[in-house]
């Protein structure tokens, strides 16, 4: 269930003397949406996510968040608002435990104990409450990191890469967790993340940004299906050669992968592809037809922006 | 200001406290044993000029009462370099706490270390040299207060100096409350020193303070006038830091707090 507009970004830049780091972004989150921020390394999404955290000060631009100034309302909106990220660390000398009550008072939270043990639960850290941060794994960080940010029960969650380092057993169960505690009690999440399966797996609507610019705003399917091309995958017994020669005859993209040989096809051009393959005696064991993905688009984009 | 923030903050830092051989030994270690070498100097001084019996205990005053103005500073500095050190800043400040919050907090946390070092140091003085720096008084108290302001002044500066510089001038934290001591008179009268180090000492607070406490222990007198000297300019370099070290933040906030390191 999605409702108004919780986050509003209008114009927001920043810039480092001359370097424009965030160009003119204007775009919102919906209560209860996940929201995807996307883009290569350096392209300003951890810039953005800092000013949206007020930690960062805009050179111009507005951010509104529960419909307030963030920087007039700053104490106000960040008890509803929390965030995980794998570019800040906690006290590593502290224990989890330690590092989760001084935080809870931070945030000023009821039952205090009750509430850690409840995230300790979650994120599977029963066993570790008693250990230093600097005996942890990497994934044990990112569950406690996980843990911090649901202590104030937050109504906006800023997420970045939030399951790096997970396993993909737990990365699955942190994703499920998420996804539940949106429908449960109607959480936003902006999220950021390389991995772009997830993406299109959590997120409900993506915003792509490039060199500080915003260059795109829509749903992972839609964005994806901008790219035309799909990847077809055949595991060639007979005839291999003839394929390269008629893909390079052809102007055909290629790549080969062993005994299988992956073409770019646009999805109206398969079928003729096939057909030619046929005439030319060429043996395939097995195909595949890989529709266009987010990352394909990512791919792309950066590609042209480059 | 909020009291759990305060406590928050309060409590991180006692939780490091606990944990770190680096924190206790700055809060017993280094009192202990400055206590013990200036307190046998002391005592080899008077055993060869018996004429000055009140020198142990002049010294060793100085000393424990040094530890408020150490002890202001070192808080203040050392525990925003944790948080640098530990990348912890951000977690810290993505949370509702304010900035006067997170002075005040550390402020709190000098005070209330600055007296377990003190206590531990009175102890350790009353039972090894037979000191009781509590024969001062009421009088102790403003002395305290004072060089405690001391203290946050020059915390406050070097923070403003790490936040805008990092850590690469972290040294700052440790050495720069030193330089204060040799111009703040604690073993010996601001007449001792050469003339331009009696000019420069006209200007630091805590000279009056430890010229204070000698005209207690000698003439058995509070010297108000020297109090109020060392309360005025500290109140001007206090208020001068907090102005500097707000304007820092400001900086901090316009190149982003994960940048400073």
């Amino acid at each position: 269930m999605i409702y108004m507009n919780i986050l509003v970004v209008k114009n927001l830049t920043k810039k480092f003397k001359k370097f424009v780091a965030v160009d003119n972004i204007s775009f919102s989150l919906r209560e209860g949406e996940i929201l995807g921020l996307l883009g290569p390394n350096g392209a300003g999404k951890t810039t953005t996510i800092q000013m949206l955290l007020g930690v960062l000060l805009p050179t111009s631009g507005e951010v509104r968040v529960f419909d307030k100034e963030l920087h007039a309302h700053k104490e106000e909106i960040l008890e509803k608002v929390n965030f995980s990220s794998t570019y800040t660390d906690l006290p590593w000398r502290l224990s989890v435990f330690e590092n989760l009550h001084f935080l809870s008072y931070l945030y000023d939270i009821k039952n205090r104990k009750e509430r850690i043990k409840k995230v300790s639960n979650i994120f599977r850290l029963e066993k570790l409450l008693s250990q230093p941060i600097s005996e942890l794994s990497s994934g044990q960080i990112t569950r406690v990191n996980l843990a911090k940010a649901f202590l104030n029960f937050p109504k906006i969650l800023f997420l970045d890469e939030p399951t790096a380092s997970l396993d993909p057993d737990t990365a699955k169960y942190v994703r499920d967790f998420l996804l539940s505690e949106r429908k449960n009690f109607n959480m936003s999440i902006v999220w950021t993340s390389h991995n772009m399966a997830e993406v299109e797996e959590v997120c409900d609507r993506v915003i792509f940004i490039n060199k500080g610019r915003l260059i795109a705003d829509d749903t992972p399917s839609k964005l994806a299906k901008t790219i035309e091309v799909s990847h077809v995958e055949l595991n060639v017994s007979d005839g291999l050669k003839r394929t390269i020669e008629m893909c390079g005859k052809d102007s055909i993209h290629y790549r080969l992968e062993g005994r299988n040989i992956v073409v770019d096809l646009k999805e109206k051009e398969i079928p003729d592809f096939l057909k030619k393959l046929m005439d030319k005696g060429v043996y395939y064991t097995e195909i595949s037809i890989n529709k266009p993905s987010l990352e394909d688009y990512f791919l792309e984009v950066v590609k042209q922006k480059r | 200001m909020k009291l759990h923030r305060l406590i928050a903050i309060n409590l991180r830092f006692f939780y490091n406290l606990r944990r770190s051989y680096d924190r206790l030994s700055d809060v017993f270690y280094w009192p202990a044993l400055d206590l013990f070498i200036w307190g046998l100097t002391s005592s080899f001084f008077v055993s060869i000029a018996p004429e000055f019996p009140n020198l142990i205990f002049s010294i060793l005053a100085g000393q424990i009462l040094w530890i408020f103005l150490w002890r202001g500073q070192y808080e203040i500095s050392v525990n925003l370099l944790e948080d640098l050190w530990n990348r912890n800043l951000i977690n810290i400040f993505v949370s509702p706490l304010k900035f006067s919050e997170w002075i005040a907090a550390l402020v709190i946390h000098g005070i209330l270390k600055a007296f377990i070092s003190f206590l531990f140091a009175a102890l350790f003085a009353f039972f090894l040299y037979k000191t009781n720096i509590f024969s001062f008084g009421f009088s102790m108290i403003p002395f305290m207060i004072l060089l405690i302001m001391t203290g946050w002044t020059i915390g406050f500066f070097v923070a403003a100096l790490i936040l805008r510089y990092g850590t690469k001038v972290q040294t700052l934290a440790w050495t720069l409350g030193g330089l204060f001591g040799p111009f703040s008179a604690i073993y010996y009268p601001v007449s001792i020193l050469p003339d331009w180090g009696r000019f420069i000492a006209a200007f630091v607070p805590s000279s009056y303070v430890f010229e204070g406490m000698r005209e207690v222990i000698n003439k058995g007198q509070l010297n108000t006038h020297l109090l109020l000297v060392s309360f005025i300019l500290n109140l001007i370099y206090l208020i001068l830091a907090l102005f500097f070290l707000s304007r820092s933040f400001r900086k901090v906030l316009e190149k982003g707090l994960v940048k400073v390191y």
